[in-house]
């Protein structure tokens, strides 16, 4: 009897707005050529895309319209139909309020109901989070077709009328680093010929002891003068550990498929900055691979991130390609990975 | 500012980083705690303060503290 096993059939992806670039952010705020070089020179980022309209500074767009339109988009390519999905799972570190759910909202949105729902809170792992909820949650053979949606927004934290030259250059980095946008997934567990088998998720938790790399705070009516800073980050710690993290979640995932450096075609690496993912492809240095970025193009796009880059790898993949992604979360220090093979 | 102390004390209150006047010439590398946002912070506030732009391509050959003081922070 063959295996269980389950397949990504497609990934579908949306952005807010217009591309906005270097140049435009720092004449936006009034910011001047050295933080221009300076974005080239250590953060490598060229460009992100904002739910808030720099001008107006209205919100264009709600996590649940991205996500809304990624997940279509995924349906779209897969094939199938909204009807056809049992089992929904969201992750975000910025839903668009916490009840309801973005999850339900986006399956209304789509016509679906009548399925189980879940939604993950947490950073830059809480994709790969959602893909092995649903993994395992398929495995036991009760559901045939998922979608996994990721997506994150820093709307509620970009403030247009900030004076940016105020701010420490640590907080202006923030504003950098991000940027907005909504993935998703079709997974199935029907033997599609020529789509690629998750062939193993894992995620783990490695921050006992630690301080938090980065914390994101939200306030209730009680506490909206609290003074508390909405977010925090400690970029040191965040340099000093990701990339070590990120090798240990790729060597561990390689150990547990038995597979060794040479036999991953495509590697899709956590996507912080366009620096810091350099410098993980050197740490990890392999010589096959091939890389699956979108980091410089449109930011830190935290849970939407893998799906962009599987939006990007699943065209690429052949018969007998195998894949690789690893996510680290600063929040609480976690490593995360997935494995793909296209049989 | 007239002397690499007078810089100094600016360092400090531009970045929080206390750096003695027998540190001033150690290389960049071998400053404790001293990173690519500390520069930014830095340049940024010299700028404002000599009205000059701060190429940062000039800066990246400044290999420590007293370079930058001698090259920016006296115009």
């Amino acid at each position: 009897m063959d295996e269980l096993g389950v397949r990504i059939l497609a990934a579908g992806t949306a952005l807010p707005g217009p591309l906005i670039d270097n140049a435009t952010l720092a004449k936006r705020f009034e910011l001047t050529s050295l933080w221009e070089e300076w974005v080239d020179t250590f953060v490598g980022n060229r460009g992100r895309h904002l739910a808030r309209d720099l001008k107006t500074g209205e919100i264009q767009c709600t996590l649940a319209d991205l996500c809304t339109t990624a997940g279509g988009r995924a349906l779209t390519a897969a094939g199938l139909e909204p009807g056809q999905v049992d089992l929904m799972v969201l992750a975000s570190a910025s839903p668009d309020a916490l009840m309801p759910a973005t999850v339900n909202l986006v399956a209304d949105r789509l016509g679906i109901d009548g399925v189980p729902t879940y939604q993950l809170l947490s950073g830059c792992t809480g994709a790969v989070q959602a893909l092995d909820v649903a993994h395992k949650m398929m495995l036991t053979g009760r559901y045939r077709t998922a979608l996994v949606l990721g997506g994150d927004s820093i709307a509620k934290h970009f403030d247009i009328d900030a004076d940016l030259s105020k701010q420490s250059a640590a907080e202006a980095i923030n504003g950098v680093l991000f940027g907005d946008g909504a993935g998703a997934a079709v997974l199935s567990t029907d033997p599609v010929p020529g789509t690629s088998t998750l062939r193993h998720v894992s995620v783990q938790l490695v921050g006992r002891g630690r301080p938090p790399g980065q914390t994101l705070e939200w306030f209730g009516q009680a506490e909206l003068t609290s003074g508390r800073p909405p977010v925090t980050e400690d970029y040191k710690a965040i340099e000093a550990s990701v990339p070590a993290m990120t090798v240990e979640a790729f060597n561990d995932l390689l150990g547990e498929l038995d597979w060794e450096e040479e036999d991953v075609d495509y590697l899709l690496p956590p996507q912080l900055s366009g620096r810091m993912t350099e410098r993980i492809i050197g740490e990890l240095s392999l010589d096959r691979a091939q890389n699956v970025n979108c980091v410089a193009e449109i930011g830190n796009t935290g849970n939407s991130t893998p799906f962009f880059q599987l939006e990007l790898a699943i065209p690429r993949m052949a018969a007998g390609d195998r894949a690789v992604a690893v996510s680290v979360e600063s929040s609480k220090w976690i490593k995360a990975a997935f494995a793909l093979e296209v049989s | 500012m007239e002397t690499l102390d007078e810089f100094l004390e600016f360092v400090y209150r531009e970045t929080g980083l206390e750096v003695a006047p027998a540190q001033a010439d150690a290389s960049f590398d071998d400053l404790a705690g001293w990173d690519s946002v500390y520069l930014l912070a830095l340049l940024t506030a010299l700028e404002k303060k000599t009205g000059h732009r701060v190429s940062l391509t000039d800066a990246l050959e400044a290999r420590s503290l007293a370079d930058i003081y001698r090259t920016e922070a006296t115009r």
